[in-house]
């Protein structure tokens, strides 16, 4: 039975059986390949995406529990063209990415994290990256990276030292 | 000049594209009718087949193709043919492939190939090397001595699958001296599973006669070459081109699951994919292999090593694969970075019914680095010497004698450690901690090298004034190709790198390319660009000679035009002259080729050996700061200090990327990844839960100077950089966990529970019976070598 998501802010139906893991829907169905499926078991956290604006394995999330929610990946940052998401940018900026493979699950875990706690300390990004594996890069100018957009995202009352 | 490219921070031309989710990774592509494969794996490490049958496979749902052993009965092996496609006769390890299916979807296939019968009459199995060196150890592979053997001069005898041994001078004489100190250390090391997020994958299609592969490889060359053998295809009809590839580190230097797919689209005629899962990957990647090692040293009172032999087992697993060339490497890595008098080193790769190893970033060298750092630590500590001082004293420099008889050039690791001493100057202080925990540091050196050899590359000058790049070069994530290449390119041609079109690898399209790895992309591509770039050069001037009315010798190319020397007023545009060519002479193009030029070692002291001497050595000089918890044997690295040699760095941001990866993956290798096989002769870790790879919170970042100016055969002396920054890290830091704990480190990973063994004085004494105490015992004598 045909169910209803809303994906990248579109309303979506989705024919896939509900026990579907929400990764295989997005990448066979509905062909947004930036999640990654590399471990299919949650340790990885290539799949990562927003559900209802919270970080989560799509690996191990069954379709059927995501249907009347709101589900962002890699592909609804930054704005059409060439447009970059100012955590994107900062990656960019910072030559973070090497293979790839990582970050867009990395960018959501980050994104969720961001948009809770704009001023997300060096801590809070280490903690935010827990589930989320890179092989290449050795982690850390993902995290001057994000420290950064973390900074260009903070108002300016807020600013803490 | 030339404004200067090389030197310059440049982005990566990939990275937005990574980062917006649109990159197509091989995993990520699909055909038009694609089917999908499973692969029926050997769940037992040694069995004699009794019967394989395929039909209830071919009679399940969906299903379009069943092959097996019958369907490839070529064989491949990089020293001898010990290795076919499927099982045949025997089961030799756990996952071995047994049979291959393609149906609808990727259920069906699995659901196929489980329906498979497969009869087995169980074997004894022999899963460590002291159990395939004991006397009368069941063979791997009883029938070896029928193997042909391609490469002439080594020795292999039973379960001894290749030996390479280096004798040079009279290391029994300088053991013998009476003013010696003897010195001998003993060493284990477990297996690193590579650990690409993109597994290996592919797609096969049969178009035309030829076969088309898209596939996460680092060597499209050897995809195709093996290919072709083992379908009995002509190396020609094989296509192999690769998308951006998720990650290698070594695991994709070899064919991986391509003839498999090619077989099934073959024999379906429809495009098959077939892509590892993780618990595929770690049943079956190409680790780095477990490894023994014994060393001994005779040292005077001053600091010199007058004799040292050492015996190196490498588990090759139930195939020699790569590893054979890999012994190569002992005697340049644990041969290297020290003067020694006289050397003996054997280096043995040794059949067991695991999963078969292979190439890993620095292979062979991170643990016997690792041997050799410890070990000089001990020589150190038996005749009363600073660790920092002997290094000073017997580093190689300028004309030093390698292991191997190759003369040295340069002074690189003195001056490097040198600068080691100034980097720890600039790092900020930390304050005296109190809490409980044993503070240690280390200083270790490492000699690694570029795998030159043979590369071509074609450059299209087009009559937009862009240039397109032509190679077989795969981007696996360290930049070569969309960052290094194209600074190369702009800087050989007056133009901007993002003038640059760099063609993704297609064997149809460029020439041959030994593959991506061994730190070689940037060296041999790069000067194989450079030679076909002087190609371009000079057809360019020659017309924007006549353009400008100016004698050849008298131009130069810069910011995109052809110019005058003297008179840059006096220009025309590389666009123009492009467009001019097409009437003239035709559209210009240049080709450029590259090759190992083969530097000498002393004649007769190898034996074995696939590389003899270093074309292009690499030095490092890395220093690491721990704390161990001896209430938890809980290592934290504190502080991580490196000093690289890169002959000259084109992008030094770039540089810096590659060396906080390679040290993160050496910290992982040091203190926790260790792939284990049971009794059963499977591999323990099956996924990321059990099989830890360093996380955001477990790192620190490296501090880095870039050492610049040592002698190179690179183009505009480049060495290659994105490799040796593992090569080190597990030395330094086994040595700072010494000197914080005074206990002798012979075993990684340093896990808690061993580092409480090691505090417990449990851990002082590694014996490895299957080491004969005389080094002379463990060598083939020349009579049991085959043919």
């Amino acid at each position: 039975m045909a169910m209803q998501i809303t994906v990248n802010g579109e309303a979506r139906t989705i024919a896939a059986a509900p026990m579907t893991p929400l990764v295989e829907v997005l990448r066979e169905e509905l062909f947004l390949t930036g999640a990654k499926q590399a471990c299919s078991e949650g340790f990885c956290g290539a799949c990562t995406v927003l559900v209802d604006d919270q970080p989560v394995a799509a690996c191990l999330l069954p379709v059927g529990l995501v249907e009347g929610r709101a589900v962002r990946t890699v592909e609804s940052l930054g704005t059409a063209g060439d447009g970059l998401s100012p955590l994107q940018a900062a990656m960019l900026e910072h030559d973070a990415v090497q293979c790839g493979m990582c970050f867009p699950g990395i960018l959501m875990a980050l994104t969720g994290l961001l948009e809770r706690r704009p001023n997300a300390s060096e801590a809070e990004i280490r903690s935010a990256l827990a589930g989320n594996i890179c092989r290449c890069t050795g982690y850390e100018r993902i995290i001057e990276a994000a420290l950064a957009a973390s900074a260009a995202l903070r108002q300016p009352e807020g600013a803490t030292p | 000049m030339n404004a200067p490219m090389i030197g310059l921070d440049l982005p990566r031309r990939d990275a937005a594209d990574k980062l917006r989710g649109q990159t197509r990774y091989t995993v990520d592509r699909a055909r038009p009718g694609m089917l999908h494969a499973a692969l029926r794996r050997a769940e037992v490490p040694a069995a004699r087949i009794v019967r394989v049958d395929l039909e209830p496979a071919r009679r399940m749902p969906g299903v379009r193709a069943v092959v097996g052993s019958a369907d490839a009965p070529g064989r491949s092996g990089m020293v001898a043919a010990d290795q076919t496609l499927f099982a045949t006769g025997e089961v030799r390890f756990v996952g071995e492939p047994i049979a291959a299916v393609a149906a609808d979807t990727a259920e069906q296939a699995r659901a196929a190939a489980a329906a498979i019968v497969v009869e087995l009459e169980p074997l004894p199995p022999v899963l460590t090397m002291a159990e395939a060196l004991a006397p009368d150890a069941p063979l791997v592979h009883s029938g070896w001595r029928d193997y042909p053997q391609f490469v002439p001069g080594g020795q292999r005898a039973g379960n001894v699958a290749w030996e390479a041994t280096v004798v040079r001078d009279d290391v029994a004489a300088a053991f013998a001296r009476p003013d010696v100190t003897v010195v001998e250390s003993t060493f284990r090391v477990g297996r690193q599973n590579q650990a690409s997020l993109e597994p290996r994958a592919c797609i096969a299609t049969f178009e035309d006669g030829r076969v088309l592969i898209e596939t996460s490889t680092q060597a499209p060359w050897t995809v195709r070459d093996t290919t072709a053998s083992l379908l009995g295809m002509r190396p020609a009809d094989v296509r192999v081109v690769v998308p951006a590839v998720g990650g290698g580190f070594g695991l994709k230097f070899a064919f991986g699951l391509e003839p498999f797919a090619a077989l099934l689209a073959r024999s379906s005629g429809r495009p098959v994919r077939l892509a590892n899962s993780r618990r595929d990957e770690m049943l079956t990647a190409l680790c780095r292999e477990n490894a023994e090692i014994r060393i001994r040293s005779a040292v005077t009172a001053s600091g010199e090593i007058v004799g040292r032999e050492a015996v190196v087992l490498m588990d090759c697993g139930a195939y020699g694969g790569e590893q054979p060339f890999l012994a190569s490497m002992t005697a340049h890595t644990l041969g290297g970075s020290y003067r020694l008098g006289s050397v003996r080193l054997v280096s043995r790769a040794i059949y067991t019914n695991t999963p078969p190893t292979g190439a890993f970033r620095a292979c062979n060298g991170t643990y016997n680095v690792f041997a050799l750092e410890r070990h000089t630590d001990e020589i150190c500590q038996a005749i009363g010497m600073d660790p920092v001082e002997f290094r000073k004293r017997n580093v190689i420099g300028d004309g030093s004698i390698g292991a191997t008889g190759q003369v040295f050039e340069g002074n690189v690791l003195g001056p490097m450690l040198d600068r080691m001493t100034a980097l720890r100057a600039k790092a900020p202080e930390r304050p005296a901690a109190s809490d409980g925990r044993l503070f240690g540091r280390a200083t270790v050196i490492g000699t690694w090298f570029i795998l030159v050899g043979p590369s071509a590359a074609t450059v299209n000058l087009n009559p937009d004034g862009t240039a397109t790049v032509v190679t077989s070069g795969v981007e696996i994530g360290s930049g070569a190709m969309v960052q290094a290449l194209p600074q190369i390119v702009a800087h050989s041609l007056g133009l901007r790198p993002e003038d640059v079109v760099v063609r993704q690898a297609d064997t149809d399209a460029a020439g041959y390319d030994v593959g991506v790895g061994g730190g070689r992309t940037t060296v041999s591509l790069g000067a194989a660009s450079v030679a076909a770039c002087q190609e371009v050069r000079t057809k360019l001037l020659q017309i924007a000679s006549d353009m400008l009315e100016a004698a050849p010798d008298d131009l130069v190319l810069e910011a995109g035009h052809v110019q005058v020397v003297g008179a840059p007023q006096v220009r025309v545009s590389i666009a123009a002259v492009a467009q001019r060519a097409q009437g003239v002479t035709g559209p210009i193009s240049g080709s450029g080729a590259f090759t190992a030029p083969g530097t000498a070692s002393r004649p007769g002291c190898t034996a074995g050996h696939l590389v003899d001497a270093l074309d292009l050595p690499v030095f490092a000089v890395h220093e690491c700061e721990v704390a161990v918890d001896p209430e938890t044997g809980q290592v934290e690295v504190l502080a991580y200090r490196v000093v690289q040699d890169v002959g000259r760095a084109i992008n030094p941001r770039a540089i810096g990327g590659q060396i906080q990866g390679g040290v993160v993956q050496g910290l992982g290798y040091a203190l926790h990844e260790e792939v284990t096989i049971g009794p059963d002769g499977k591999v323990r870790q099956q996924g990321f839960e059990t099989y830890r790879v360093p996380l955001a919170q477990d790192v620190v970042p490296v501090e880095i100077d870039l050492y610049e100016g040592a002698p190179s055969i690179g183009p505009m002396g480049i060495k290659g950089a994105g490799e040796v920054p593992i090569l080190n890290v597990a030395a330094a830091v086994a040595c700072a966990v010494v000197n914080a704990t005074g206990r002798p480190v012979r075993e990684i990973p340093l896990t808690p529970p061993r580092v409480l063994e090691l505090l417990d004085g449990a851990a002082d004494e590694l014996r490895l019976p299957h080491i004969k105490a005389r080094w002379e015992d463990n060598v083939l004598p020349p009579a049991a070598a085959a043919g």
